[in-house]
């Protein structure tokens, strides 16, 4: 009894699943334009200069279907993720030393080009994978007390992301869910620390139109 | 062109989107940053003179020193430090193989460009070579200083007394500690942030010692 509860739920599930991906969407079957407004978190991964996740980020995105499936567009994201560095004396070099606390900056704004294959354009739930590239400007920065250093630097930029616009009522907009990785080139050096390299990961959450 | 005006401000906006790291999470105190001659033996010095006050670099064109009980608690901090790195105090400047001066960067007013290293030495009334003696190819910095200054820094120098004195003879720096940061409303935290600040100058600078 308890098998057959439990494999009629699955079928449930399945062909709920199914329904929802078939559903017709009134807002998308003639549209030929996406764009979507994200809030972001984002995961540093490679670089230890700043590295702590946080959530003050932003995604823009807008793109034109070549295809029934695939558009091209474009896109621009900028995010920042800090760290604290607890007081320690650096060594400047060989006689000059340095004793202080510091506060770590990575801001991060890659825009460029973006592809995008969407899958069931038809339905309630439009998943797709896409590929961005472009240029990357990142700042690294460090405060410390009433003082500043920072080093501005630009890398090339590229993020496969997997994510899915969902139209569960008649008019847009929607909403955008998404996962990224992304890599960028980016080289910079703040007092002793430097950084060769930036990946990240990251959600997204916003508005689909 | 006209058309990339729009497209700069908008990149200009969302650059302006950048979040700041927290700065409540500092912790205050003085940033404190140190250089010495690698050459120097420090042991090979037994005295220091150091004045019972504290040269202050304001707004004025005039020698103005800084000679009350904070300041001296803040000699004192220097006093207690050499002391127990083996160095005698002496009263007779002649007598001494080091010197030590201490100055206090009240504000930059005097100063139209005060970006290179050293900028301090062409302020008005500043600790002159010939206070200390006969060194009349003026101060010699062996290292390469690299910071600027701002309000309420803290910059001492130790001098090598016992080096050559001549017309063309220079006066060697051996140690620079600069000690800076945002000030509070209170004298005595200041004095406070001063003091700890002497502390670590001489804490990351093991090798100031004779012993």
């Amino acid at each position: 009894m308890k098998t057959t509860r439990h494999i009629s739920f699955k079928a449930l599930a399945i062909v709920a699943i199914l329904t929802a991906f078939t559903l017709p969407s009134r807002a998308q079957t003639s549209d030929t334009f996406y764009s979507n407004i994200d809030w972001q978190f984002n995961f540093p991964i490679s670089n230890s200069f700043a590295n702590k996740a946080s959530g003050w980020g932003m995604n823009f995105e807008g793109g034109y279907y070549l295809t029934e499936n695939f558009a091209i567009g474009g896109f621009l994201t900028y995010h920042s993720n800090h760290k604290y560095i607890p007081r320690q004396t650096i060594s400047m070099g060989d006689n000059s030393s340095l004793n202080t606390d510091q506060q770590h900056t990575v801001f991060q704004m890659p825009f460029g080009i973006a592809g995008r294959y969407t899958f069931n354009r038809e339905g309630m739930f439009q998943p797709y994978v896409a590929l961005k590239t472009g240029p990357q400007y990142a700042r690294l920065k460090t405060d410390f007390n009433a003082f500043q250093n920072d080093d501005n630097t630009w890398g090339f930029y590229i993020s496969p992301e997997i994510g899915m616009n969902i139209f569960p009522w008649v008019y847009r907009p929607g909403i955008h869910v998404a996962a990224y990785y992304s890599y960028a080139t980016n080289k910079g050096s703040v007092l002793t620390y430097d950084v060769d390299g930036m990946s990240n990961f990251g959600l997204r959450l916003g508005i689909a139109f | 062109m006209k058309k990339l005006i729009p497209l700069l401000l908008a990149i200009f906006a969302l650059t302006s989107c950048e979040k700041d790291a927290d700065a409540d999470k500092l912790d205050n105190k003085f940033v404190v940053y140190t250089n010495y001659d690698k050459s120097a033996d420090f042991k090979q010095f037994n005295t220091y003179y150091l004045p019972d006050s504290i040269l202050i670099i304001g707004d004025k064109d005039k020698q103005e020193y800084w000679v009350d009980t904070n300041a001296q608690k803040i000699i004192d901090t220097y006093v207690f430090n050499m002391d127990n790195r083996g160095y005698s105090r002496v009263t007779n400047k002649e007598e001494a193989d080091l010197g030590l001066q201490i100055s206090y960067v009240k504000n930059t007013y005097v100063y139209t460009d005060y970006g290179y290293p050293e900028w301090w030495w062409g302020y008005p009334g500043y600790w002159d070579v010939p206070y200390w003696g006969n060194w009349g190819g003026g101060w010699y910095y062996p290292y390469v200083v690299n910071y600027s200054f701002s309000t309420g820094s803290f910059v001492t120098e130790l001098l090598n007394l016992d080096a050559v004195q001549g017309q063309t003879e220079k006066l060697p720096v051996l140690w620079t500690a600069y000690m800076s940061g945002m000030l509070s409303s209170s004298t005595d935290v200041n004095v406070q942030l001063a003091t700890q600040a002497v502390a670590q100058a001489f804490s990351q600078s093991t090798y100031l010692t004779n012993k």
